[in-house]
């Protein structure tokens, strides 16, 4: 059989030349034209190639097929339901909705409430992003120091991911009881500053709610980054720093002309997942103030939540969960050129 | 060597594919036998069909250890009916109703708060009750009331917790006040002497956390409904043109101004309320009468008893006194229906009522039930006194999304208290407004 | 950081370290604070900062309570189980990502990002109409298959970062060897990326131990439920159990963190980036 002659030297080629791209078939093609050239059996090696190609090309296929079959089973199928929903009117809790097109996405862009809802979660969602960023980095940095002793290190890891290890609706009670009136933290501002600064309401001011809620969630979500740029940071070579080191390079010149370049494909994919995640969060703000004194903290979630379980408009709801469902999906369009172009 | 691979990897993934549909195929199928096999159970050792019923509820926790379990299984030993106990957290069984009865997971007798009704009836999800009733030649004179829905009952109020004022006696001592306020002027004064006396404390206090906006019906309507006024006219919204209504509003606007309410109201949920009065930070406060056990078991050594809510000046007529209650419905998708009527007509019994009342420290939902309160406490007694002087009133119970009503309301207060709204009457236009949408 | 030790950037780094450490701690501190004082006392004014009353109530509640340590029992199997098959499947897809390039990559990718995007309130109703009509309602698989579908996303995008990072030369060291990339990918790839694994592992864990809304909605019997929604569950109409719901975090979160004390040296598995030289 020719077979076994004309794989070994192609993949000797393949493995010799650099390959990035693996859709080689021109490539593999012209390689077998000149290193094996029989004549007799070329019909059966056209089979065969034919067949091998088509392996070869299903091949990746093979191994995103699980994962691929249960998010189309599980996911994509309600999530076409859920754009069905937003096209009728009085989804649920009518046995037969009536067909109305658009009309409920135009209620809800047209809604001062939805308005107010979006710019709320974009305050909330940007400032959330940046710090959990920062934050993340810093703690990671500190943690990868070779200043430090291996136990310290250590130690100060586990307490540094403390905040990941609870659920969302304890932290949002721990930090309401926190944010009290009455509660522990105005006492030590009190301690600090003197009781006339009275009992501050962090999440009952129009004023000062929404900043409260955002720096919950900073709390809740910097162990995320954290973790990441961690194990981001034992991926970079060694070689690097020592080569800048003996370049006489300084801390912020090595932070930023190695590291966080190197860390880059990983901070971006963060980043973005962070922006659609925070965008999704419910819990937190559900059980502190609930969309907050007169909608001061009503996100895009609680505003769904609202339509949905309070208002009984599934379909408003459903429509407005479509209008994110589109903003996030031209966010992830874009990651994903970027990763193309820089690949 | 590719191909062997590829056969390997697709192998791999049909197999964990069927292991996963062959489990799970097993696991429904567990589910349904280990139904199938309690029922069996009963079947063996009654000889006769046995049905079980789920019912859905949030009472078990707020109840004795123990003691609905122990009333559903003598239920049991007189019916053969199974029941069984399914328990939701409290603040999500709303959505989980709604949820299961969209998806037709919903159990098939449901506790109920009078909130939900209006919505659960229209959407098709709870059954009609007074059909049931009918088939049953149920006397229902026997309740002390139905909710219903275009005049047939949907949910049977089981047990009312009445909403009187606690009152702090500690606090009112120390700014010399000796004698519980009647009108809403003494009140007032009141407030300010004990705000003046204490300024950690406050005189009253309000929860208007949008997360459950209750504080509007069980503290602000309060002050109506114990004037004898109504925010409903022939069931519609009657906010405008409505002096006692408008006089509320003020009233209360003037405790805010006046400093006396407690602060952080605008996200305070009714548990924080009564943790403040625990703590003997609060000299007044409306709240349900279910905490009274509460707040003697969390400080013994807390000085307080209760009293009906302050009337308006000059008005001279009988008190209504906010109630909120545990209710109960069918399942509209129920495959037991007439089990389930049977089922909540027992706990409507005299006897089984009565007992249920004792235990949740609550009033009877049954017109004929006659609890002994005499183990209770006496300030139990003494508000059951207050409210059968007077009569029960919850205007938010069977109207069409009570809690987004609520929300409103509040909402509408709050711009008022800050001053971006200028009168009760523009803020009150504004509710009347958003709520005759939701009447349409 | 090689170079020479600075002493003022050693003191830098200890202050900002204590100073992470309260930031992060102090509700912590707090939340264990409060577990051991009664329900009244936690909303004292001024705060204690040691229980007047201190009392393991809340703890005896919940370790007697059959019930309550099923909530824990079924939280750790779920979580396991889906740790095991989102690191199996990512790593699996992730290696497609990274080494292949093949049609409707982007599309693909594009999507398992962007079907994160639609909030879990909505997809409620008709994700429940699913899992019932798969049979599936208040069973383990609905739990495992739902995280799956949380965790997958990230897990992906996680690990096709972390394969990127490492140079093909690997992979085609074993398959000049005559190994077949399945055997490159479990034999070298996976062991080098093991950091990152880790901190996927880490990640969904946390996802799938803290879930609470579907937890919830597709399970109906307290067989089947999860330590989110125990904790829920103390917040009841006219009693909330504070101090018992502090515990119960508290209880939860000891064996999350040892298992995370654990796994904390494959972090620092050592930089094998640069293990194959050009």
């Amino acid at each position: 059989m020719g077979k076994s002659i004309s794989i070994k030297p192609s993949q000797t080629v393949k493995a010799k030349t650099k390959g990035r791209c693996e859709n080689a078939l021109p490539r593999s093609k012209k390689v077998r034209a000149i290193q094996v050239p029989e004549e007799n059996a070329s019909s059966i090696r056209h089979e065969n190639n034919r067949w091998q190609r088509l392996k070869k090309k299903c091949e990746p296929y093979f191994y995103i097929l699980p994962t691929s079959l249960l998010m189309v089973l599980l996911l994509i199928l309600p999530i076409v339901m859920v754009i069905c929903y937003s096209f009728f009117n009085n989804v649920i809790i009518e046995k037969s909705p009536s067909f109305v097109g658009f009309s409920n996405y135009l209620s809800i862009l047209t809604d001062s409430e939805f308005a107010n809802a979006i710019w709320n979660t974009l305050h909330f969602v940007c400032i959330s992003v940046v710090a959990h960023l920062i934050l993340g980095m810093l703690f990671a940095m500190l943690l990868n120091s070779s200043y430090l002793k291996r136990s310290t290190k250590t130690v100060f890891r586990v307490i540094y991911v403390l905040p990941w290890v609870f659920t969302a609706s304890v932290i949002a009670i721990l930090w309401k009881l926190m944010f009290d009136p009455n509660g522990v933290i105005n006492y030590l501002i009190q301690a600090v500053a003197g009781p006339g600064i009275g009992h501050i309401e962090w999440l009952s001011s129009t004023s000062l709610a929404l900043h409260a809620v955002t720096f919950i969630n900073i709390w809740a979500g910097y162990p995320f980054y954290m973790i990441s740029i961690l194990a981001g940071l034992q991926g970079i070579s060694y070689d690097l720093y020592e080569a800048s080191a003996l370049d006489g390079a300084n801390m912020p010149q090595t932070f930023f002309r190695i590291t966080v370049p190197q860390l880059k494909p990983i901070l971006i994919s963060l980043v973005m997942l962070d922006f659609v995640w925070t965008i999704q969060q419910f819990a937190l703000i559900w059980m502190t103030t609930a969309g907050g004194p007169i909608n001061a903290t009503n996100t895009l979630s609680t505003y769904i939540y609202k339509q949905a379980f309070s208002k009984y408009q599934y379909s408003m709801a459903s429509a407005s969960s479509v209008i994110v469902l589109i903003v996030c999906t031209l966010i992830a369009i874009f990651y994903v050129r970027h990763q193309k172009a820089s690949e | 060597m590719n191909f062997h691979t590829c056969a390997k990897k697709s192998f791999a993934a049909l197999l964990v594919a069927s292991l996963v549909f062959g489990i799970s195929a097993c696991q429904g199928g567990g589910g349904t036998s280990s139904e199938a096999s309690e029922g069996a159970a009963s079947q063996a050792a009654s000889g006769g069909k046995a049905v079980t019923l789920e019912f859905q509820q949030w009472w078990e926790e707020e109840l004795p250890s123990g003691s609905l379990r122990k009333i559903c299984d003598q239920f049991t030993k007189d019916t053969n009916i199974n029941i069984k106990l399914l328990s939701n957290p409290y603040a999500d069984t709303k959505t989980q109703i709604a949820a299961g009865a969209a998806a037709g997971t919903m159990a098939d007798v449901v506790g109920l708060d009078g909130s939900w009704v209006y919505d659960f009836a229209k959407q098709g999800s709870i059954a009609n009750l007074s059909d049931l009733m009918k088939q049953d030649n149920y006397d229902t004179a026997q309740l002390a009331s139905q909710i219903q829905v275009d005049g047939k009952a949907y949910m049977i109020p089981v047990v009312n917790f009445a909403y009187p004022m606690y009152v702090n006696l500690d606090l009112l001592k120390s700014a010399g006040i000796s004698e519980l306020p009647k009108t809403w002027a003494e009140f007032k004064d009141d407030c300010v002497a004990v705000k003046k006396k204490n300024p950690q404390a406050s005189g009253w206090i309000i929860q208007l956390s949008d997360n459950s906006p209750s504080g509007i019906q069980n503290c602000l309507m309060s002050w109506l409904w114990a004037s004898g006024g109504n925010m409903l006219n022939n069931g519609k919204p009657s906010l405008t043109n409505n002096e006692k209504m408008t006089k509320t509003v003020d009233f209360v606007k003037s405790l805010f101004d006046a400093g006396v309410v407690a602060s952080g109201a605008t996200s305070m949920t009714e548990a924080d309320m009564t943790e403040n009065f625990i703590n003997g930070r609060v000299a007044f406060m409306t709240d349900s009468l279910a905490h009274l056990v509460t707040i003697k078991k969390e400080n013994p050594k807390l000085n307080f008893t209760t009293m009906g809510v302050p009337k308006m000046e000059g008005y001279t007529g009988k008190s209504g006194m906010d109630v909120a209650n545990w209710g109960i419905g069918v399942s509209a998708n129920s495959e037991h229906p007439r089990e389930a009527m049977k089922f909540i007509e027992y706990l409507m019994s005299p006897e089984v009522n009565a007992q249920l009342a004792v235990l949740a420290n609550a009033f009877p939902g049954s017109a004929k039930a006659e609890p002994d309160y005499s183990k209770a406490d006496k300030l139990f007694s003494q508000t059951y006194d207050i409210y059968k002087a007077g009569y029960g009133i919850n205007e938010f119970t069977g109207i069409p999304t009570s809690e987004d009503l609520m929300r409103s309301y509040s909402k509408q207060f709050q711009l008022y208290l800050k001053g971006e709204i200028k009168s009760a009457d523009e803020m009150l236009a504004n509710v009347q407004n958003e709520w005759e949408k939701a009447f349409q | 950081m090689v170079g020479k030790k600075k002493g003022y950037v050693k003191i830098i780094i200890i202050a900002l370290l204590i100073l992470g450490a309260l930031f992060a701690g102090f509700p912590v501190f707090w939340m264990i604070l409060s577990s051991f004082k009664p329900n009244a006392e936690i909303f004292a004014w001024p705060p204690t900062w040691f229980p007047r009353v201190f009392t393991i109530d809340a703890y005896r509640e919940i370790l007697h309570d059959p019930g309550k340590l099923r909530f824990f029992a079924n939280s750790y199997f779920v979580s396991l189980v889906v740790v095991a098959l989102t690191l199996v499947l990512s790593i699996l897809t992730a290696y497609s990502f990274s080494r292949f390039n093949f049609k409707g990559k982007s599309t693909i990718n594009a999507v398992i990002i962007s079907v994160q995007a639609v909030p879990p309130i909505t997809l409620l109703i008709p994700y429940l109409s699913l899992m019932v009509v798969f049979r599936l309602y208040n069973t383990y698989w609905a739990l495992i298959l739902t995280y799956l579908l949380f965790t997958l996303p990230y897990a992906i995008l996680m690990m096709t970062g972390y394969f990127n990072t490492m140079p093909r030369a690997l992979d085609e060291a074993v398959m000049i060897d005559g190994g077949s990339r399945f055997r490159a990918l479990w034999t070298v790839l996976v062991p080098t990326a093991l950091p990152g694994i880790v901190a996927v592992a880490m990640y969904t864990f946390m996802q799938a131990w803290n879930e609470y809304l579907f937890a919830l909605t597709l399970t109906k019997t307290n067989d089947m439920r999860t330590v989110p929604i125990g904790i829920n569950m103390l917040m009841g109409q006219h009693s909330y159990e504070w101090s018992e719901m502090m515990a119960m975090s508290v209880l939860g979160s000891l064996p999350v963190l040892f298992l995370f004390l654990f796994f904390q040296r494959y972090f620092i598995a050592g930089m094998t980036a640069g293990s194959v030289k050009s």
